[in-house]
């Protein structure tokens, strides 16, 4: 079986596929991308110039500094959720349980993030459910408005990455055997040295490859940060979006488009030397 | 004067639900004994294992250690350490950071003191040399001795062992054997191994507790154990055993020796309990204590052999018995001594045994179709 597969030109007709789908969809579009930012919207001329407007303009750089600082509170705080929520469903549920609880985790993702998205809508604008229900209660006597706050797309975010995070966290606490935990205990260590001695370090490469996701979904996120983020919502994304459909500026789309993935590789990158992982163990 | 006890276990008792997996198990370990919990898979003698070790709660019951109450003390608290079946290094760590993984969680050690006390038992269980591999560098008789080491190292009272030799080939388990029981002797450290390898129990213990459905057997040592079984359930798994079912007492000779009878075949029996003329009983035969003579002789068993094992030290002789009324044959071990004839298949050979071959107890029904606990 392997054997057959090892023969070169079958292997190339197998991963044909894959290898359109990254070139055509991913390598392409980026060098074209590349390409334009280095561009002059007017004269077609080369120039640095659409780099040059997002170091120069403060609105910019707020812009980007605010959806990376978003992006990294929101992926720690979706750890800070996933990780619990990961222990408990692999390390101290029964088999039934586990189905059931990964089944209501999985379960919205069978809905599109956009519907999902106006579903947090429903409920939080000002005559939304969790509105009417606080009037209801007689907490308050006007409409609260929900939607369009800094907390709103945070929660939106968390909620709409939680899947990315479990997951590869659940795969790496499955392999942890149960008595390595034992033995801690055995050893004399209590809950805090058995989790950052034992547990944490053997699930830390399903927790970097939980948080690249999630962050890397963040930073690029769209539909969930405008919809409950509203014209306030100010993520650097909203930025590309009107560079290309409302300005037809493709070139400065591009320059954005080229620091924004510039920066999330850094911070990966970072992330992975700060933590001694490296890529191929982290994936 | 008595042995100072460091392991007691008065009336415990584990349920699982509707299942009892440990039945009022009592027994006491002396100190710088080495104690064997011998039982078939499923037995509860992991369980008996798991509880002293603070895994499980008893449903009843006390356990002591060191002549404290160990019932309210969490795992992490009493003074035993428990080496894992798959023996559970930490992966992440280097062998150093293994062994001194348990004084690290004391505190109040200096860096070098560790490093002193972890060097120290590396040194007594032979592992020099390899502070800084990582355990999947380590071989498998390797990563046993860094799993005694990072028990060892915190000095417990009483170290529990879950069968953690099962995991080898058999030749490195023969080799770990005797060096785990040489390791007893030089540490002093009393030591409870848990296994359903009788071989090892014998070779290695002082004492040996057999289990079987969640209740004790016999608690004897091996010698005890393999001459004078307490329990039918003992003389059928410990040491190998011809059984025959259901025959009959014929005649008490006094109160450990009887006279039994299968089909109108005579054999001299041990009552291994109290038995009566016309019981039925089951009997247990030492197929290494059976003395093979050729052709047919005045006093003794008639048979004809049947088949022959040969296996250099471990020959067996399969043997039909023709003078019985019922079909019943019998394994014999081949000695090899001057004495020992030369047989051939459909040889007429006459067999003997005394008292301390056969072991008779009253009829079990065959446990074959009992579900297992």
């Amino acid at each position: 079986m392997l054997a057959w597969f090892k023969k070169s030109r079958r292997l190339w007709i197998v991963l044909l596929p894959y290898l359109l789908w990254i070139g055509v969809l991913f390598v392409i579009p980026h060098i074209k991308l590349f390409g334009l930012s280095f561009i002059d919207y007017r004269s077609g001329d080369i120039t640095l110039k659409n780099y040059a407007k997002f170091f120069q303009s403060s609105l910019y750089r707020s812009v980007f500094l605010r959806t990376a600082m978003y992006s990294i509170i929101t992926t720690m705080l979706t750890l800070a959720i996933a990780f619990p929520t990961a222990f408990i469903i692999t390390k101290i549920l029964g088999a039934k349980m586990k189905a059931l609880l990964l089944l209501s985790i999985v379960l919205p993702y069978w809905i599109s993030e956009l519907i999902r998205t106006f579903a947090w809508m429903v409920l939080l604008r000002e005559t939304g459910v969790i509105s009417y229900l606080l009037q209801a209660v007689g907490i308050t006597t006007h409409n609260i408005e929900f939607l369009y706050r800094n907390s709103t797309i945070v929660v939106g975010l968390v909620y709409t990455s939680m899947l990315f995070m479990i997951i590869p966290i659940m795969n790496s606490l499955d392999s942890l055997d149960d008595s390595l935990i034992e033995a801690s205990y055995d050893l004399g260590g209590n809950f805090w040295s058995t989790m950052r001695e034992v547990i944490i370090p053997h699930s830390a490469p399903g927790i970097m490859v939980g948080s690249i996701m999630v962050f890397m979904l963040n930073l690029g996120n769209y539909v969930t940060v405008t919809l409950l983020g509203g014209k306030n919502s100010l993520w650097f994304t909203e930025n590309i979006y009107n560079q290309f459909i409302v300005r037809f500026n493709q070139n400065q789309g591009a320059a954005f488009g080229v620091i924004l993935l510039t920066f999330s590789v850094l911070v990966v990158w970072i992330t992975l030397k700060i933590t001694k992982q490296d890529m191929s163990g982290a994936m | 004067m008595p042995r100072e006890i460091d392991v007691s276990v008065v009336n415990l008792t584990k349920q699982f639900g509707s299942l009892t997996a440990v039945n009022n198990v009592s027994f006491d370990v002396p100190k710088g004994s080495f104690f064997s919990i011998l039982g078939p898979s499923a037995s509860g003698k992991t369980t008996v294992l798991r509880m002293i070790a603070g895994f499980e709660a008893p449903s009843s019951g006390d356990i002591f250690i060191g002549g404290k109450r160990m019932n309210d003390v969490p795992a992490n608290k009493r003074p035993c350490n428990l080496v894992f079946q798959r023996l559970a290094l930490f992966p992440m760590m280097n062998v150093i950071d293994n062994v001194t993984f348990g004084l690290r969680r004391r505190g109040g050690i200096s860096k070098s003191d560790m490093v002193k006390m972890a060097q120290d038992v590396l040194d007594r269980v032979d592992l020099k040399g390899l502070n800084q591999r990582k355990i999947s560098q380590l071989s498998g008789g390797q990563q046993q001795r860094v799993a005694l080491a990072r028990s060892l190292v915190l000095d417990p009272t009483v170290l529990l062992l879950d069968e953690p030799l099962s995991a080898l080939d058999l030749k490195l388990r023969q080799d770990m054997k005797l060096e785990l029981k040489r390791l007893q002797a030089r540490m002093g450290t009393t030591f409870m191994y848990i296994t359903h390898d009788q071989t090892i129990a014998l070779a290695m213990s002082d004492t040996i507790a057999v289990i079987n459905f969640g209740k004790l057997e016999q608690v004897a040592s091996p010698d005890e154990l393999y001459r004078r079984p307490a329990t039918h359930f003992v003389a059928s798994f410990v040491g190998e055993n011809n059984q025959w079912n259901n025959g009959r007492v014929v005649k008490l000779v006094d109160d450990n020796t009887c006279q039994v009878d299968f089909g109108g075949l005579l054999s001299v029996a041990r009552a291994g309990e109290k038995l009566a003329v016309g019981d039925n009983i089951d009997l247990f035969i030492r197929p290494e204590m059976i003395l093979l003579q050729p052709g047919r002789k005045d006093s003794g068993i008639v048979g004809k052999i049947k088949e022959i094992n040969f296996d250099g030290a471990h020959s067996l002789v399969v043997v039909d018995l023709v003078d019985s009324k019922v079909p019943l044959t019998i394994n014999v071990k081949l000695q090899h001594t001057e004495q020992t004839p030369e047989v051939a298949v459909n040889d007429i050979v006459t067999l003997s045994w005394g008292q301390a071959a056969a072991n008779a107890f009253h009829h079990v029904a065959p446990i074959a179709d009992k579900k297992e606990a």
